[in-house]
């Protein structure tokens, strides 16, 4: 399949040379292969960019539902391979929710065709999920297939100011036990140091009416926008992210002091500018059975290590 | 002709440590008891294990397994057995490892939404302690009241609703298993950590290897609010072909029902027979098809499902008026297989998907296929997935029946693979579709599945000859028991 010699070249001469390959240009793989708005579903090469692919099935009323601060530039190759997600990970989850099959360039240069084209399929291993959020550490990405979704009828955010983080915290108690569906649930800090929870609403337009109504009974008043997720999160210097139990958010941001941060509460998710413990590494038992992965699949370590 | 494979020695030191580790009571070694375990929901192949062990905890499980690597001795996982494809069989012998004696909820977190659980808690277990609060385990395969947990992120199970919701694997959050080597690992999101995980997701991995990666022992689940609101509609239509165009439409319309199910005139007669709902027995296909959520928006979506059916000549759209109507419609669906024996002594269960877009052609190909080889073919299936089940009746009392119903169903999932879908949305491989491992997969692809098998088993000792092309075949050791006898 000569489509793909340019990568089998690099990967020739990386490790001609002993060297691993650095990021490889995917920008001539830009093709949408195949979008079948009846079954919901389309097949793209992962150099096309999220935005682009989301301009070209926005014509029949789908999108990808992952909503990544970085859209317009990252490509759906950076899309899987770094798991990228977005404040509606609350409502429509992550990568690994919407990918349904991938094509990899191994380490000996063979491709490899995981998962298919259609939304439920168990034959095999499901190698879709070994790739998601590897860093392209087990070859190179040149394709995926997802699962799309309709474009919900309306989309509404609204938001409430909070005087303190206890208040905050009560807050996300309360939209929890309540009967709202929001699709997202972020608590922020602002540069000014005020906080305020954020909430959207996605769907049928009496569903998103009658939430928004009760989302006002919660004090929920003044419109909102998602805009505070790529501005904070695109910013110049980097941003660490930390997950952690939904219920042990407040404490966790407790720590930060003032500094601001964009959280998704309902996920336990937090960003940012402080170095965080980060996420829990593997214990090592674990993280040995990671390396035996990336062993048996990159043996001759051509693509990046893994790093935790 | 190919020798026979060599069986595994389980030696009387190897079930006397088992015992000890297990206690007499949770070990079972006499041929009359290990019959139960001779097969899963999949009968056309059996084969007893040497030894079955119902271990009571991880640690348990953990020294079993270290015992099985010290004597270089093959163990299989089983929970249930409801799987339909032989993954739960004792192809070549071995130790089984049965955990239906850990089935404990563990806990549940209300305020994370999550429950912990043993591997052999069964699936419909965790909906009932948590309904009460308003919460469900989305994954409900028709065998919920009886299929493990355990079992379900062997086979990444779904069921009706996983059109909307998913399947097991984003459902799951962690798991604790034990590594081929004995070793315990947890792997994915901790009971009391973050949903986001550092490193690769050996979690997703492990979801749907059919047993072959490790005994997973605890599973960390995702509990979701209950819906609001239900419409359950039945839609009767003239035609196969008038249904399936149906769902194909109401996909196209943006509207994704929670369920989308579909019988046929044969399913829908014996079903009526066994359990009289009051089906129509002169349609050519029912549709269930069920809308969940909020309920503002249930009448309008519910309104725009009802002018689908009826512009494809729907005779007629009821709509279920109670709670109980609504229960007795899905006990008629999730039991169907069950009135099956009322048509024929015998069935093939199939499992194939297809583009949900390409359901009217495959649903023409099964029917010719019937005609071809002579045997009725009902069909009951996840429609709105593209998830077929046509079920193949025959009498195994005439062996040329038997073998035209394999034949038949082969050549439904090669129509399947033709039409750019897979061979099973939720049965899995087992033995009984390894012979098509080649024709979904390249080379390439098979390799890294084994690569990934060997990380994690590099002896190959758990549930082996599963899945992979070349993997030996009951009667490969059939040969040698006879000659040792």
């Amino acid at each position: 399949m000569p489509r793909f010699q340019f990568i089998r070249d690099q990967l020739a001469a990386a490790i001609q040379r002993g060297e691993r390959t650095g990021p490889l240009d995917l920008r001539n793989l830009n093709r949408i292969i195949r979008h079948t708005p009846e079954d919901m579903t389309v097949t793209v090469e992962a150099g096309v960019t999220l935005a682009e692919l989301q301009r070209q099935i926005a014509r029949f009323e789908q999108w990808l539902p992952l909503d990544p601060p970085v859209a317009e530039a990252a490509t759906i190759a950076d899309l899987v391979l770094n798991d990228l997600s977005g404040p509606r990970r609350f409502g429509f989850g992550t990568v690994r929710d919407h990918l349904l099959g991938i094509s990899v360039i191994c380490a000996n240069g063979e491709l490899i065709r995981a998962g298919g084209q259609v939304v439920k399929n168990v034959a095999g291993y499901d190698l879709c999920k070994l790739f998601v959020g590897s860093h392209g550490t087990l070859g190179v990405l040149v394709e995926a297939t997802f699962k799309l979704q309709p474009v919900p009828e309306i989309e509404r955010f609204v938001q409430l100011r909070c005087a303190s983080l206890d208040l905050a915290g009560k807050l996300m108690t309360a939209v929890l036990e309540s009967n709202l569906t929001p699709t997202a649930f972020d608590l922020v800090r602002d540069q000014d140091k005020s906080l305020r929870v954020v909430l959207g609403f996605a769907g049928v337009r009496e569903d998103v009416e009658s939430q928004m109504t009760e989302a006002e009974r919660l004090g929920f008043l003044e419109a909102s926008t998602l805009d505070h997720d790529q501005s904070f999160r695109c910013g110049d210097s980097p941003v660490h992210h930390t997950s952690v139990l939904p219920a042990r958010l407040i404490d966790t941001v407790r720590n930060l002091g003032d500094l601001p941060f964009v959280a998704r509460a309902g996920n336990g998710i937090l960003y940012s500018r402080a170095e965080q413990s980060g996420n829990s590494t593997p214990l090592p038992a674990v993280l040995a059975l990671m390396r035996r992965v990336k062993d048996t699949l990159d043996p001759t370590h051509v693509f990046p290590e893994l790093r935790l | 002709m190919s020798q026979a494979a060599a069986l595994p020695v389980v030696t009387p030191q190897l079930v006397a440590a088992l015992s000890k580790v297990v206690g007499l009571d949770a070990i079972i070694t006499n041929a009359e008891e290990l019959l139960v375990y001779e097969c899963d929901a999949y009968t056309l192949d059996k084969n007893l294990p040497n030894v079955v062990v119902l271990p009571r905890s991880t640690e348990e499980v953990a020294a079993i397994v270290k015992l099985c690597a010290e004597h270089a001795v093959p163990f299989i996982p089983r929970g249930a057995g409801t799987s339909l494809s032989g993954a739960a069989l004792a192809v070549g012998g071995g130790v089984m490892i049965a955990l239906t004696r850990m089935n404990r909820i563990l806990s549940i977190d209300y305020e994370n939404r999550r429950a912990l659980v043993e591997a052999g808690c069964v699936n419909a277990w965790i909906t009932n302690a948590v309904k009460a609060k308003g919460l469900i385990y989305a994954p409900d395969p028709s065998s919920q009241p009886a299929c493990t947990i355990g079992g379900n992120v062997a086979t990444n199970s779904g069921g009706p609703h996983t059109l909307k919701y998913g399947v097991t694997t984003n459902h799951v959050l962690g798991l604790e298993m034990v590594l081929p080597n004995g070793e315990v690992i947890w792997l994915g999101t901790t009971p009391d950590g973050g949903e986001a995980v550092a490193g690769y997701d050996l979690r997703g991995v492990v979801i749907g290897s059919e047993g072959m990666l490790g005994v997973v022992t605890r599973v960390l689940v995702k509990l979701i609010r209950a819906p609001e609101a239900y419409k359950t509609m039945l839609g009767v239509f003239e035609s196969v072909e008038a249904a399936s165009q149906t769902v194909s439409d109401i996909i196209s319309a943006g509207i994704i029902p929670a369920a989308l199910e579909m019988m046929d005139q044969l399913i829908t007669q014996a079903v009526e027979a066994a359990y009289h709902f009051g089906f129509p027995l002169d349609a050519g296909a029912v549709l269930i098809i069920e809308l969940d959520g909020l309920a503002p928006g249930l009448e309008r979506q519910a309104a725009r499902v009802e002018e689908i059916c009826r512009a494809n000549a729907a005779r007629e759209v009821r709509l279920a008026r109670t709670d109980e109507e609504r229960a007795a419609l899905w006990k008629c669906r999730k039991r169907a297989f069950g009135a099956i024996g009322r048509l024929s002594p015998n069935f093939l269960t199939e499992d194939g998907v297809v583009p949900r877009s390409r359901l009217p052609e495959v649903m023409e190909f099964i029917r010719a296929t019937s005609r071809k080889f002579d045997l009725r073919i009902p069909n009951v299936f996840h429609a709105g997935d593209g998830n077929i089940h046509p079920l193949i009746l025959y009498d195994e009392r005439d062996p040329d029946q038997l073998r035209r119903a394999v034949e038949a169903g082969h050549a439904i999932l090669e129509k399947c693979i033709e039409l750019g879908g897979s061979v099973t949305g939720e049965h899995g491989i087992g033995v009984e579709k390894i012979d098509f491992m080649t024709k979904q997969f390249n080379a390439a692809t098979l390799d890294t599945m084994r690569q990934v098998r060997a990380a994690f088993d590099p002896s190959g000792r758990c549930n082996p000859h599963k899945m992979f092309p070349g993997s030996k075949r009951c009667a490969d050791f059939t040969s040698k028991k006879q000659i040792a006898a």
